[in-house]
């Protein structure tokens, strides 16, 4: 029969064991800023990290690259290991370490489009994760498909916007051809008002417009590059 | 006179020919970018390499085992082709990224000053200069998508000054200030300006009295070597827009009366040197066509910058023959000795390429691209294109060409001699490799 002190000290052994994961985890949550010791330049990194639901959720912010609240991906926290990556044309994988206390630190490698350099973040406060906008969905006469024309260069593009309304919010199949058939990957719909707005990040393209008189009177933009665009019901 | 004795005086004759085909921009004024001597197929070693304040975007021609060329510290230099070691330098008051012209002991040579000169081969004393209506670079509101898309900004890709062709007692060579000049190359007096619409950085080329050459007009014109007069002009492609797919930037080259060029609006255009009629065009997928093309044996040679691919294609018909996924922009062109193809990458690599296949033999990275300060470069050497182009705004992209200058890129185009590869480097440097 165990002695009390034996249940003590077992009770004792699970609530360090329940608390130690919870400890590991907070001590990982936050907001952490450093550097990444590129060659003949230190390039800032902010990196939010957080639970949430049970998952572990993240952005980061490069300001010398024009990187502001991209998500994180694939973020994998087995404590002291703290893993994760940007998607997309940047292209980032963080291999961090917590260092052990006072330290306070991650350190490890940052890896960019084949390149390798040693990082190192300070803790400096909570967390403040951007979450990426949802498409909002959108009214029920624009679902279905439009078509317009515009030219570029001398040269005719055709433009296809398709859009269905699902639980989620509204998608959308981006076309655009001109000397070659480009499907157009989209991240967000929205509409606000009468103002629909279709966006495809990773290409930079954008459609902007208005339902008038049955017709979608916009804009498509490229960067800095801007044509008027009307979209007709198609047949 | 002997057989044995003729054989030596012909190929004397053919050799101080060949020497000749390297003392101007492509080699001689046709611009067919071929030179005679043996090409090494393998890299062995960097012979020397010759320091200077500023990157060296011209480059070098030579003549009488001297190394003619010019820097963006503003100095024409003249170096030992054997040693590597100066013989004289010339200051001017501006960089100087063009390739000199070499004739009657003369070094004749364009800056950003405005000023065209002719310096004493032999001691660099100069003989004349000749100011221009003054330099520029070609400008554009909105160019290239850059934003206030409402202010002019002057294109930083435009990085090349006119190369001058020496001829029949005449200088000949474009100007920022839109005009093509003839010079008597003896005194420096005008004999005829020829005005186009804007900046002529192109590099004329000559052929049978004739010059060719293209300006940021969107115009590739022919005028009268002797009279200055238009003979025919041929358009090339606009872009009002954001003017990024317009403009010759490229040198011509004549051979057996087609002229080939590149544009900026991504063709190579291949045209009647009579009439000017367009032959074909080879469409680049909206990348430029800065390299000067290199003709010989009925085939034309030519990269392009951002798709990065080196062509061939058929003199006549323009069909694709070989092509080869490159690292990076090209703007170097290509020199043709032998069976290796040399061309300049602007990653900071030259290139040796099979004549018949486009296979690499051999590259040689400089230091500097080495060292990828900034991750200029991606691990395999590509442009990091989300480090460097990520903002459209103001100066942003100005300064990101400027990082990729920085990284030691090889605009000039090589020169080969004896075997020696010689070349210049936005790092600074001249090599001599072998």
């Amino acid at each position: 029969m165990p002695t009390t002190s034996a249940v003590l000290r077992l009770i004792a052994m699970l609530i360090v064991a329940t608390v130690l994961p919870s400890r590991a985890e907070d001590a990982i949550s936050g907001r952490w800023v450093g550097t990444a010791r590129v060659p003949d330049e230190e390039l800032t990194v902010v990196v939010d990290l957080a639970q949430q639901n049970g998952a572990w959720v993240g952005s980061i912010i490069i300001p010398g690259l024009g990187v502001k609240g991209i998500p994180l991906t694939d973020i994998k926290v087995e404590s002291p290991d703290v893993k994760f990556a940007v998607k997309g044309s940047l292209g980032i994988q963080m291999n961090l370490q917590l260092l052990p206390p006072p330290e306070n630190k991650l350190a490890g490698n940052f890896e960019q489009a084949g390149n390798h350099a040693p990082a190192t973040l300070q803790k400096t406060g909570p967390p403040q994760v951007e979450y990426p906008p949802r498409s909002t969905p959108v009214a029920k006469e624009l679902e279905g498909e439009w078509k317009g024309d515009y030219e570029m260069l001398g040269n005719t593009r055709h433009v296809s916007i398709k859009f269905a309304n699902h639980p989620g919010g509204a998608t959308a199949d981006f076309v655009i051809v001109g000397r070659k058939h480009n499907v157009l990957p989209v991240d967000l719909i929205t509409q606000e008002g009468d103002l629909v707005t279709v966006e495809s990040h990773d290409i930079g393209f954008t459609f902007e417009g208005r339902l008038r008189e049955g017709n979608l009177t916009g804009a498509i933009r490229q960067g800095a590059i801007e044509t008027p665009l009307v979209l007709l019901r198609a047949k | 006179m002997n057989i044995s004795k003729i054989v030596v005086l012909l190929a004397t004759l053919c050799a101080a020919r060949a020497m000749d085909a390297q003392s101007m921009f492509r080699g001689d004024a046709i611009h067919a970018g071929t030179y005679a001597g043996p090409a090494p197929r393998q890299f062995h070693r960097v012979k020397w390499k010759f320091p200077t304040g500023d990157r060296v975007i011209s480059s070098p021609v030579f003549k009488d085992n001297v190394i003619y060329f010019g820097g963006d510290d503003g100095n024409v230099y003249a170096v030992d082709a054997a040693t590597g070691r100066q013989i004289w330098k010339r200051a001017t008051n501006g960089p100087m990224p063009a390739t000199p012209a070499v004739a009657n002991g003369t070094v004749y040579i364009g800056s950003y000053d405005g000023k065209f000169y002719a310096f004493n081969a032999q001691t660099g004393a100069l003989r004349w200069k000749f100011a221009t209506n003054g330099e520029r670079r070609f400008e554009a509101k909105g160019l290239h998508g850059m934003q206030p898309k409402d202010q002019t900004i002057a294109d930083p890709f435009d990085i090349f000054l006119s190369s001058p062709v020496v001829a029949n007692g005449a200088v000949y060579f474009g100007s920022g200030d839109g005009n093509l000049y003839a010079l008597d190359s003896a005194t420096g007096d005008l004999r005829w300006k020829f005005k186009t619409g804007d900046v002529v950085h192109a590099s004329p080329a000559l052929a049978d009295g004739v010059l060719f050459f293209g300006s940021w007009d969107s115009y590739f014109y022919a005028v009268d070597a002797s009279t200055g007069k238009e003979k025919w002009r041929f358009h090339g492609g606009e872009d009002p827009m954001i003017h990024n797919q317009v403009g010759f930037q490229s040198s011509p080259a004549v051979v057996n009366g087609t002229v080939y060029t590149g544009c900026r609006d991504s063709n190579l255009y291949a045209l009647d040197a009579a009439t000017g009629k367009e032959k074909w065009r080879f469409f680049n997928d909206l990348s430029w066509v800065i390299t000067s093309p290199a003709v010989t044996d009925g085939k034309v040679f030519f990269a392009t910058s951002d798709s990065s691919l080196y062509h061939v294609v058929d003199a006549s018909t323009g069909k694709p023959i070989v092509h080869q996924q490159g690292k990076a922009f090209m703007f170097s062109s290509p020199a043709i000795v032998s069976d290796v193809v040399f061309i300049g990458v602007l990653n900071g690599t030259l290139e040796a390429r099979d004549l018949k296949t486009g296979d690499l033999l051999w590259d040689f990275q400089v230091e500097k691209s080495k060292r990828n300060s900034g991750w200029v470069l991606t691990g395999d050497r590509k442009f990091n294109v989300p480090f460097l182009f990520h903002s459209n705004w103001r100066e942003a992209p100005l300064v990101a060409t400027d990082q990729q200058i920085g990284i030691g890129g090889i605009y000039s185009s090589p020169l080969v001699v004896n075997g020696v590869v010689y070349f210049g480097s936005a790092d600074g440097f001249l090599y001599a490799l072998e």
